[in-house]
């Protein structure tokens, strides 16, 4: 099932027969993740510039990095350098010119798949205008030009342009919404206090959104991008979970029933909210149905309860358990049916988050001492480490397109965030402001 | 003929899917949990205390704002996202340090000691139970004050797991003051899990220091 589910998400028809001989061919020994497997062929695409056509002279070089950068992390296209290909990078307008055809033979002789430029300037003269983007898309197996975007925004939003362009590149070649428009919730520490914050996925634009001087921790989203979900503490005494919308930074408390109220999570679908709670006593994992508020009670076990992570198809929950002495990870029905231990390599698995696309679950897994992390099937059948080396990493979350994740690590000392390939390859670190930085929740995509 | 109406019927689809679909930068705002929980919560559960509003967060509609490549491209407009409130500065923030001041001096007056605990235990070791001892003598020779003892994790472990952890460390302190005697109803507990650490190093000197049962004097709030 979940194999199917993996390839059907490839490219085309070629690449589904070709997923489904390198699952069979691939022992337990021996794994590898959908989009970054080796035999997946990604489309080479070259930037030809993003040219100045007026406006300040950062503009179209700030485009095209933000852009390139976009291109690269979807890890659809292989970014290729034009000028190291010998592949001159003028203005070519619109690409109608007689110029336009030389750059065009350029690139499909050099096996360019797609090649992609544009122009960005002011709508006036005015330094204050609207800001004026115009990228276009040449496709050297059709050998047009297969189409365009113009895009209208103030100065401030020229990163959104560059995003929305490449998230239109994914789509064209995917079919899928792309990532470079989604955000990351985060834990950042003031003082000695932890507040919530968004950013955009790539670390830029960052928003606070509270500033209650207290705790606040572990954001989930919302399906809808429109809320939060995190737990708070009322009078620094007493474990809440809230809720706050973005748009307008209201805030509320969704959960107060005393003792712990932690790790909430809502469903796929939105209707049912699982948590962990001890208000009966010990940490067990309920579930609040949104709609009547009815309120179920998942776990039945005198040992701690918690972390419950939805399946995409919202049927069964991954979650953490210490019933056998360390934190294990368990899989359950989404009515408490059928609980069954899921990991058994190690003494400490926590924090399990169930990938997008429901063939890998990532948690945090000891080894050597070190909390690294790890992926596992949910069948149990294949396991990887995707990082090494000293520090504590935490709070894995995926990606909506199940080809990244983004966790904390204090590996450069303080804790920090960072984003890696579903594979476990290509750190990048997001930020590098504030004291520790935490419990990163990626965005579904819009 | 036929093609015709197909790109006809085309354009027709497309115009009303680009009028239907609300864009991105223009995401629409909707009221917040109050009203949506509120009309949603039909039966007789939705007075449950404990529980708060609701408002619908399924997805409503797909589609991502994209709109495709076009050979002719009309202008779009890029709005800054889904608008984003900023931080409300409350006094809140002001207030609840205050408070916490006020407590770590009134704790530190009373000579009130923390328990220590080892690398993933909650167990209350021999010294941890000296220390216990003294905490009780005070506490009933000082019978009005009230005692909420917090437990804490070293930087090690999931954030998640940890508050697990920092309750059953609070909660093994307090039934042991409960076993020498203090009234249960003078003591409540919390756990801070690793996020309040008393101690930043990355070493073990410092991680004993944070793997404890704090007892904070309530400073009569």
């Amino acid at each position: 099932m979940t194999q199917v589910k993996l390839v059907s998400a490839c490219l085309g028809g070629v690449l589904l027969i070709a997923g489904l001989v390198g699952i069979l061919e691939s022992g337990a020994a021996d794994v590898f993740l959908e989009a970054t497997r080796p035999d997946f062929q990604k489309i080479s695409l070259g930037v030809a510039g993003i040219h100045n056509a007026g406006g300040p002279d950062w503009l179209g070089g700030r485009i095209e990095e933000v852009l390139k950068k976009d291109v690269k992390r979807s890890l659809v296209f292989d970014l290729v350098d034009l000028p190291s290909l010998g592949i001159q990078t003028p203005d070519i307008g619109n690409g109608m010119g007689a110029g336009s055809k030389v750059v065009f033979k350029q690139a499909a002789e050099k096996g360019v798949s797609v090649l992609v430029w544009g122009k960005a300037g002011l709508k006036e003269a005015d330094k204050d205008a609207d800001v004026n983007m115009e990228g276009f898309v040449y496709d050297s197996g059709s050998d047009e030009i297969v189409g365009g975007k113009r895009y209208a925004g103030s100065p401030s939003v020229v990163r959104l342009m560059a995003h929305r362009f490449a998230d239109e590149l994914v789509f064209r070649y995917t079919g899928e919404p792309g990532i470079a428009r989604t955000k990351i919730a985060y834990v950042a520490e003031q003082g000695t206090a932890r507040e919530l914050f968004v950013m955009d996925y790539d670390g830029y634009d960052t928003r606070q959104l509270t500033a209650d001087g207290f705790l606040n921790l572990m954001p989930q989203w919302s399906p809808d991008r429109r809320f939060l979900v995190f737990t708070a503490y009322r009078n620094r005494n007493t474990q809440d979970i809230d809720m706050i919308e973005l748009a307008t930074g209201k805030r509320w408390t969704v959960i107060s029933l005393g003792g712990l109220n932690i790790t909430p999570a809502l469903s796929p679908d939105g209707n049912f909210l699982a948590f962990a709670s001890s208000h009966e006593g010990n940490s067990e994992i309920y579930r609040l149905d949104t709609r009547t508020k009815a309120i179920q009670r998942l776990t039945v076990n005198p040992s701690g309860d918690l972390s419950p992570s939805w399946s995409p198809n919202g049927r069964e929950l991954v979650f953490v358990s210490d019933r056998g002495g360390g934190p294990q990870l368990f899989l359950m029905g989404s009515d408490g049916s059928n609980i069954r231990r899921l990991t058994f390599e190690g003494d400490y698995n926590a924090a399990p988050v169930w990938s997008p696309r429901g063939n890998w679950i990532a948690y945090v897994c000891r080894t050597h001492k070190e909390y690294k992390l790890c992926v596992i099937s949910p069948d149990g059948q294949k396991r990887m480490q995707l990082t090494t080396g000293p520090g504590v990493d935490d709070s894995p979350s995926w990606s909506p397109d199940g080809r990244h994740l983004v966790f904390s690590s204090t590996a450069d000392g303080k804790s920090h965030i960072y984003m890696i390939d579903a594979d476990g390859k290509d750190i990048e670190r997001l930020t590098f402001q504030g004291t520790h930085n935490s419990s990163p929740s990626w965005s579904p995509a819009s | 003929m036929n093609k015709t109406f197909c790109a006809g019927a085309f354009v027709l689809v497309m115009c009303t899917a680009l009028i239907g679909m609300p864009g991105c930068s223009k995401k629409s705002v909707q009221s917040g949990g109050d009203s949506q929980g509120m009309a949603k919560g039909g039966n007789s559960d939705s007075s449950r205390s404990g529980v708060g509003n609701f408002p619908d967060t399924g997805v409503q509609s797909g589609g991502g704002g994209l709109r495709g490549l076009d050979k002719n491209p009309s202008e779009e407009h890029v709005g800054s996202g889904t608008l984003m409130a900023k931080a409300d500065p409350s006094s809140s923030a002001e207030r609840q340090m205050e408070e916490v001041r006020a407590e770590q001096a009134a704790s530190f007056a009373a000579g009130l000691r923390d328990v220590l605990f080892d690398y993933d235990s909650w167990t209350i070791s021999e010294d941890g139970r000296q220390a216990l001892s003294r905490d009780a003598e005070w506490m009933k020779s000082n019978s009005g004050a009230l005692v909420k003892v917090e437990g804490h994790c070293d930087e090690r472990g999931t954030s998640a797991y940890n508050l697990v952890l920092g309750e059953k460390r609070a909660k093994a302190a307090r039934n042991y003051l409960v076993e020498l005697g203090v009234g249960a109803n003078r003591l409540s507990v919390v756990s801070y899990g690793k996020e309040r650490p008393s101690c930043n190093e990355h070493a073990e000197s410092c991680y004993q220091q944070n793997r404890r049962g704090h007892l904070a004097l309530k400073t009569g709030k």
